[in-house]
């Protein structure tokens, strides 16, 4: 059996596959927790996508290091949404006792 | 590995002083946490050291560009930071706002029991973020500025903490705000990789910058232009509806009404002007520079998004009671309006201005609104009824009138500046013979009267009821507020009559 080297596309449908669970995740699951870290999903499905390209745009002369650099920026901003978002998760517990989506619906007119 | 020569070219165009307004916002940010931090017992010092701060940077900001002598774009940081006469004129429009929102603000925690400094320092650093979004020259810097701005505002909106209103409005902006900016990065990760791909014509060396990514779309190769390209259509379809989703567009609109009536009213008056009108400016940003190229592509697209837009947008608010959610959809009216104005922009060169000249108008007159909001708000701020407006006119003229004048601004009713800021963008409309959207935008803006009105009849007509409960006591309407009012509805009116002075200051003629 031989085994085929493992290639931008590969990259690109770990990314693609990544990105589809985190939006159905956020589309669909109800658990706000689980929301969380889908959105989380999305983000990281842009990392993988942008290092691969970075990794195999590169050529002799062009080293493509925009899109390394960028995931660094995106890690920090992950982590701020991350904090601000649990933040509000926990403020919301303490009034409410749940964290089903369905059941915070106080805001209808 | 670059040259050490191309290295300390790339340290010279570091030019720290041409962002020293964002600068200074961010130190004044800082400043305010460390001296509450140090002298709690100094807050109403600190509070007015923010405002006059604040002011001092509008000042300077405003000295430097009218003694700047007009001529190209001025480009630093390595491509990172594109000034224009267009970004400056939305630095001073983000501070200005930043003044009023500070002062709705002061007005909004007077009688509450949440941190007062802590509330104007993410204020300033979502300011100073818009600020360097207008002048973002690449995809870097143009996330880093729209997150920090989206997650400061996260924070403002969820800032009533004991408020279960305001949590869920947080909770909400947070989980759609991040649904954004997910889709709205991967169309990035999806331009940078197929704009860097030795293979295709014209490959970007740094496809992350938009001039390099709009020279890369607008090639065209033996194999088809890049335009063509699946990854490029994807990419910029992901991108746009990031942008668009901050803009509240139909169909990614659903978080507006929830958001502006759980928010606190100081933030949902920096939502609907600062955050409407940076969406706007970046939307220009991109289909200008980067997605001139993809024209046929997105002018169908943004075309559908501004009809359903204008057709909900003045639907939706009709048999609404609650005031900040009537604020939130018929904003959607006014994106729709803004969105005619930018596809006309694509025939119309004047049209971006007359877009331009619509969000001054929009936040002047929006101001006015909010400011009468915040001070008769009860004091579980998301239960803002048209009903609390009875009789406003009698119990307080001052308020009364400059609430009357906003909304006709708002609503567009001559002579006020409302008026001419549709008329213009309808007139440019017309030009570029955009006919079926102008006849939807006008069947809008007539149904938006109704609605607008209904609110106007509350606050002049109905008589004053007693039901013993909310806000009955006497209004505090201190003297800054009473100028504030008084300069914000002068300038709606008189912009309505003469208003060339208002068009020059967008550079129409």
């Amino acid at each position: 059996m031989t085994l085929t080297p493992v290639g931008l596309e590969h990259y690109l449908f770990v990314a693609c596959l990544l990105f589809s669970i985190g939006v159905f995740g956020v589309l669909l699951r109800s658990n706000t927790l689980i929301i969380l870290m889908c959105l989380e999903l999305m983000l990281s499905a842009s990392i993988v996508a942008l290092i691969a390209f970075s990794r195999f745009n590169a050529i002799e002369g062009s080293l493509m290091m925009g899109g390394n650099l960028f995931v660094l920026f995106i890690i920090a901003i992950a982590a701020a949404e991350v904090a601000i978002g649990l933040a509000i998760i926990v403020a919301l517990w303490r009034r409410q006792q749940t964290l089903d989506a369905t059941e915070i619906t106080s805001l209808k007119h | 590995m670059p040259s050490t020569e191309e290295l300390q070219a790339l340290v010279a165009a570091n030019t720290w002083s041409a962002l020293l307004p964002e600068i200074l916002l961010g130190v004044l940010a800082l400043a305010l946490l460390a001296v509450d931090a140090f002298a709690p017992r100094r807050q109403p010092q600190t509070l007015l050291a923010a405002m006059v701060g604040q002011a001092a940077i509008l000042a300077w900001l405003l000295f430097a560009v009218f003694t700047a002598e007009a001529g190209e774009a001025r480009v630093y940081f390595a491509g990172s930071v594109v000034q224009t006469a267009l970004s400056d004129w939305m630095r001073i429009f983000f501070v200005t706002c930043s003044l009023f929102t500070t002062h709705l603000a002061l007005v909004y925690l007077r009688n509450r029991e949440y941190p007062r400094v802590e509330y104007i320092h993410v204020s300033l650093v979502v300011t100073a973020s818009f600020m360097l979004l207008v002048q973002s020259g690449n995809f870097l810097l143009f996330f880093v500025a729209l997150e920090t701005l989206t997650i400061g505002f996260y924070v403002l909106v969820a800032f009533a903490r004991t408020s279960r209103f305001s949590l869920e409005a947080g909770l909400k902006y947070l989980v759609m705000g991040g649904f954004s900016s997910g889709i709205l990065l991967f169309g990035i990760a999806l331009l940078y990789g197929v704009a860097g791909n030795p293979l295709l014509p014209a490959t970007a060396v740094d496809p992350l910058n938009f001039i390099e990514l709009g020279a890369f779309i607008g090639a065209v190769g033996i194999d088809g232009a890049n335009a063509a390209h699946p990854l490029v259509i994807a990419g910029s379809l992901l991108v746009l509806t990031g942008v668009l989703f901050k803009v509240g567009a139909v169909p990614f609109q659903i978080w507006v009404p929830d958001v502006y009536q759980g928010a606190p009213t100081p933030t949902t008056a920096a939502l609907a002007v600062a955050s409407k009108a940076g969406g706007f400016f970046v939307l220009f940003i991109l289909l200008s520079g980067p997605f001139l190229a993809l024209e046929s592509l997105l002018f169908p697209v943004l075309a559908g998004v501004t009809a359903v837009t204008l057709v909900f947008g003045n639907i939706a608010p009709l048999g609404q009671q609650n005031v900040k959610r009537i604020m939130g959809l018929s904003g959607v009216a006014h994106a729709g309006v803004l969105l005619l104005g930018m596809l006309a922009a694509y025939q119309v060169p004047w049209a971006f201005h007359a877009v331009l000249f619509y969000l001054l108008v929009y936040a002047i007159a929006s101001f006015a609104v909010f400011e009468v909001m915040a001070h008769l708000a009860p004091d579980e701020d998301a239960d803002q009824d048209i009903s609390h407006y009875r009789g406003l006119l009698k119990r307080h003229p001052l308020l009364g009138s400059a609430l009357v004048i906003g909304l006709g601004s708002l609503a567009g009713i001559p002579p006020l500046a409302g008026f001419i800021a549709k008329v213009l963008i309808f007139v440019a409309a017309f030009q570029a013979g955009l006919y079926t959207l102008l006849a939807v935008a006008i069947l809008g803006v007539v149904i938006s009267i109704y609605y607008y009105f209904g609110w106007m009849r509350a606050a002049v007509l109905r008589e004053l009821v007693d039901d013993g409960e909310s806000g009955r006591e006497p209004l505090r309407v201190t003297i800054p507020t009473k100028v504030i009012l008084v300069a914000l509805a002068l300038i709606t009116v008189v912009g309505g009559i003469f208003q060339a002075g208002l068009t020059k200051l967008v550079g129409l003629s």
